[in-house]
């Protein structure tokens, strides 16, 4: 079993991040699933690993699911961290799939909270698509091939 | 669950190590970011106690040209092995690709190594997986120590069901059996993509490419 997405899903989620990025006024946002893949991503910089922030923040996520159903709720919407100069917001887009929005505090978390909305609502939209094309097209895209390596797939450094 | 991205050419793996409190999972992935080139590693990130005793887990990512035409991206974790820590472990198993079980080879462990296996196999049925389907490497660790248990002993109690899976006897402490064990649970891994993607083996799917 494997999530894929073609050409034309991330497109369509890039330009949704972009928007979302330019109303709400933040530094960078991805797209996650709750193991930590990251989908698509928009701004984040170089210095800030996207791998590693959506790693984090599938674990922040998955972690405050499981508080609210020890307080008997049935899930927190949204979590939001503040800090001095910048802050997160992460949202789930679907049961799978979180968005993660990191901004400074000029912009404000409202703003974020507003947009993130029909930010989520338009991505939930294209990963039904994925969802119901990889349910009736039986057939993968692409032949895969394994590449022989004679010392094993990864190798000390000399 | 594996994640191919067509449009970045992009596969994604999950590798989990799994195992009792203070088996050697954590300096696993620490000897292998001090063993792997910059090209190949990004930055081992650990969410630990003071004491550093794994808290949430360790992640490190980890890149190879292992599939033609892709960038195979692994993403390491380790969990956090004292009991306690049940609902974390679950958490960091979702969506797993492949398990490096790690056992602690001291006589005195032995019962916790039977106990987090269990668990490993009760974790992965909660999740609708199941340890017999999900590839998975054992390494019998510590065997640097002076008492611990021999391999077959290891193997005898912990490769016991059905089919044998591969094991390793390992020092992740001097290093030793600690990339051998990565290269396995990752050629595992790749295999299992390869067979589940396009119903043939690796090697099948070779000799019908070459054709």
């Amino acid at each position: 079993m494997a999530f894929s997405l073609v050409q034309a899903d991330v497109e369509k989620l890039d330009y949704i991040l972009r928007e979302l990025l330019i109303q709400s006024e933040s530094n960078g946002c991805l797209v996650c699933d709750y193991s930590g893949y990251v989908l698509a991503q928009q701004g984040v910089e170089d210095q800030q690993d996207p791998l590693l922030i959506s790693a984090l923040g599938a674990g922040v996520f998955s972690a405050s699911r499981e508080l609210a159903r020890l307080l008997g709720e049935e899930k927190f919407s949204a979590v939001f961290h503040q800090g001095e100069r910048k802050s997160i917001f992460i949202c789930a887009v679907n049961l799978d799939v979180l968005l993660v929005v990191i901004f400074t505090n000029d912009a404000s978390v409202g703003l974020v909270k507003l947009y993130a909305g029909p930010a989520t609502a338009a991505m939930r939209e294209v990963l039904e698509e994925v969802r119901l094309r990889e349910e009736t097209v039986p057939v993968p895209e692409h032949t895969f091939v394994l590449m022989e390596e004679a010392g094993g797939v990864f190798s000390s450094k000399p | 669950m594996a994640f191919i991205n067509y449009a970045t050419r992009e596969i994604q793996l999950k590798i989990v190590y799994y195992g009792c409190g203070l088996c050697g999972k954590t300096t696993n992935l620490q000897v292998i970011h001090e063993l792997l080139g910059d090209d190949s590693k990004g930055k081992l990130t650990s969410l630990a106690t003071n004491q550093d005793r794994t808290l949430f887990f360790d992640f490190m990512p980890l890149a190879a040209e292992a599939i033609k035409g892709f960038t195979t991206k692994f993403q390491m974790y380790t969990v956090p092995g004292q009991v306690m820590y049940n609902l974390t472990r679950r958490l960091v198993l979702k969506g797993v690709d492949g398990i490096v079980f790690v056992a602690d080879s001291q006589w005195e462990k032995m019962e916790e190594n039977v106990e987090s296996f269990n668990n490993l196999a009760e974790n992965l049925s909660l999740q609708g997986d199941s340890v017999d389907k999900t590839p998975y490497v054992l390494q019998y660790n510590k065997q640097d120590l002076p008492d611990v248990a021999p391999v077959n002993f290891l193997e005898f109690l912990l490769n016991n069901r059905g089919v044998r899976h591969p094991s390793i006897a390992s020092s992740a402490k001097t290093g030793q059996g600690v990339l051998e064990t990565l290269n396995l649970i990752a050629r595992l891994v790749l295999n299992n993509f390869v067979r589940t993607q396009t119903g043939k083996s690796a090697a099948e799917q070779r000799e019908l490419v070459l054709m």
